[in-house]
């Protein structure tokens, strides 16, 4: 892995419009196989499930398109001509925005009638010009589409949003006509100014919880917001597992101990080795108990230490699912979620050795049960959070 | 007056056969018997990997004492008849 090149963290927060299950507003992301970045934020038009399944499907051509063509201009022609459009309003079906991040910060952004996307370098909001693309074929009444080129350097940030985000608080007396492209972007460089490390997680969640404030609580709209960080990428251990001959428990435990980043253990007897290698306490804290994840335990230090399969069983699930995010569920799993979602660089350093705690004839397939979870966690973390991990037998 | 230490096992074994509901031990202590005892929790204590057909998890300890297929009934008569 190149530590000099440039990480792009991806996240986004989303709030459906105030009594709808599912959200009009589909976020995607996806890496393809040069190690380019693909979003797409799509606005299906309405709300609800005719809206999901408009913005699905629009998010879902879109990214396959600008994923496997080289000209990202000409599959913003082939999607405007594509898209359904509405035959009564002759209003395209779902507004979209596409970012195109390359592995070397170069960006293509095309926007189809949503919001203005936000450039944040260190120094603030700066403007990017736009190349205005027509599409005469097309039937829909606004037929173009704007594109955009830049540049990310170490420290910028971009940032996507529905327009239930600018046009939060419409109508009320303090923002009769929204919030706005013009104060969105002050707010964002506000909390930027205050919180210069912010991560994409932490940013889009700000944007949402102030739009909604906005709307008083009340969604009137779907409210998405995505950020894209470009960042030196954060690195995050996770060890789980004795290590399969003890001779080498020292050495997992030295490798805990010199690693420059964050730390998550994931076992009790790996973190008793631990324990027991580097001569630091370990101690159960069940001042917090929930009802199907073991207690955390503590080892100063080590910023999260957990029992092994039953959590990272909750953490596969959780991560597959993605209902972490909007969720109350607070325990082991969560919290290192948590302290995934803010890391770039996950190294796993798995045990194999069969573990004597859980005795059963059977036990052989322990092993095999947590190298399975692990692949599982891992592929959704490449795949879904694009995240960049290493996995490594000891 | 010394305290009665009550330790919990947390490790996975004790965990699914029923430990989790021990945690909650505190909230069900008599009155009489709130202050008298400390909970902790702890990893696995190790006795489940040799675990017979009659001692079985979930695994307390009280003072040295083990207690196997533990419940919250059984740690409070447990300590109540000390
Ligand atoms: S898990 Fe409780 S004794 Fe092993």
């Amino acid at each position: 892995m190149n530590e000099a090149s440039l990480f792009f963290e991806v996240d986004y927060y989303q709030i459906n419009k105030s009594g709808m299950s599912v959200a009009g507003d589909v976020f995607l992301s996806t890496r393809s196989d040069d190690g380019s970045i693909v979003t797409v934020l799509a606005d299906g038009l309405g709300s609800g499930i005719k809206a999901n399944v408009l913005a699905t499907l629009t998010a879902k051509m879109a990214s396959v398109f600008v994923l496997n063509s080289m000209d990202i201009r000409k599959s913003a022609e082939i999607i405007i001509d594509t898209l359904p459009v509405c035959s009564e309003r002759k209003i395209g079906y779902s507004t979209f925005t596409v970012a195109r991040i390359e592995p070397d910060g170069n960006v293509h952004i095309i926007e189809y009638d949503n919001p203005g996307f936000i450039f944040l370098s260190t120094s603030g909001a700066k403007k990017i010009n736009c190349e205005r693309i027509d599409i005469k074929s097309s039937p829909v009444k606004k037929n173009f589409i704007n594109y955009y080129t830049l540049r990310l350097e170490r420290g910028d940030r971009l940032v996507f949003f529905s327009d239930g985000v600018t046009q939060a608080g419409m109508g009320c007396a303090s923002t009769p006509l929204g919030w706005g492209s013009f104060n969105t972007c002050g707010y964002i460089e506000n909390l930027v100014k205050t919180d210069p490390g912010i991560g994409a997680g932490k940013l889009s969640r700000s944007v949402v919880s102030q739009a909604l404030a906005h709307d008083i609580y009340k969604a009137h709209d779907d409210i998405t917001c995505e950020v894209i960080c470009c960042r030196e990428p954060r690195k995050l251990l996770l060890v789980t597992g004795p290590s399969m001959h003890p001779e080498k428990d020292r050495e997992m435990s030295e490798r805990i101990r010199d690693f420059k980043g964050c730390r998550i253990i994931c076992g009790g007897t790996t973190s008793q080795i631990v324990s027991r290698e580097l001569e630091m306490d370990v101690e159960v804290d069940i001042s917090k108990i929930s009802k199907d994840i073991p207690p955390k335990s503590i080892i100063k230090g080590i910023d999260l230490v957990t029992e092994g399969i039953l959590t990272l069983c909750r953490i596969a699930e959780l991560l597959e699912s993605g209902k972490f995010r909007n969720s109350d569920e607070a325990n082991a799993a969560t919290e290192a979620i948590a302290i995934m979602m803010n890391n770039d660089i996950i190294y796993f350093l798995v045990g194999t050795r069969i573990n004597e705690a859980h005795q059963d004839p059977s036990m052989p397939r322990e092993i095999e049960i947590r190298r399975n979870i692990i692949k599982k966690i891992i592929y959704n973390l490449e795949n879904k959070y694009l995240k960049k991990t290493e996995l490594q037998f000891i | 007056m010394e305290k009665i230490k009550i330790t919990i096992c947390t490790g996975t074994a004790c965990y699914v056969l029923g430990g989790a509901a021990l945690l909650e031990l505190e909230d069900f202590l008599p009155d009489e018997l709130k202050f008298k005892v400390e909970v902790v929790g702890s990893a696995c204590l190790g006795m489940c990997k040799n675990a017979l057909p009659d001692s079985k998890p979930p695994f307390v300890k009280v003072d040295n004492e083990v207690i196997h297929s533990a419940t919250v009934q059984k740690i409070i008569s447990y300590i109540s008849q000390r």
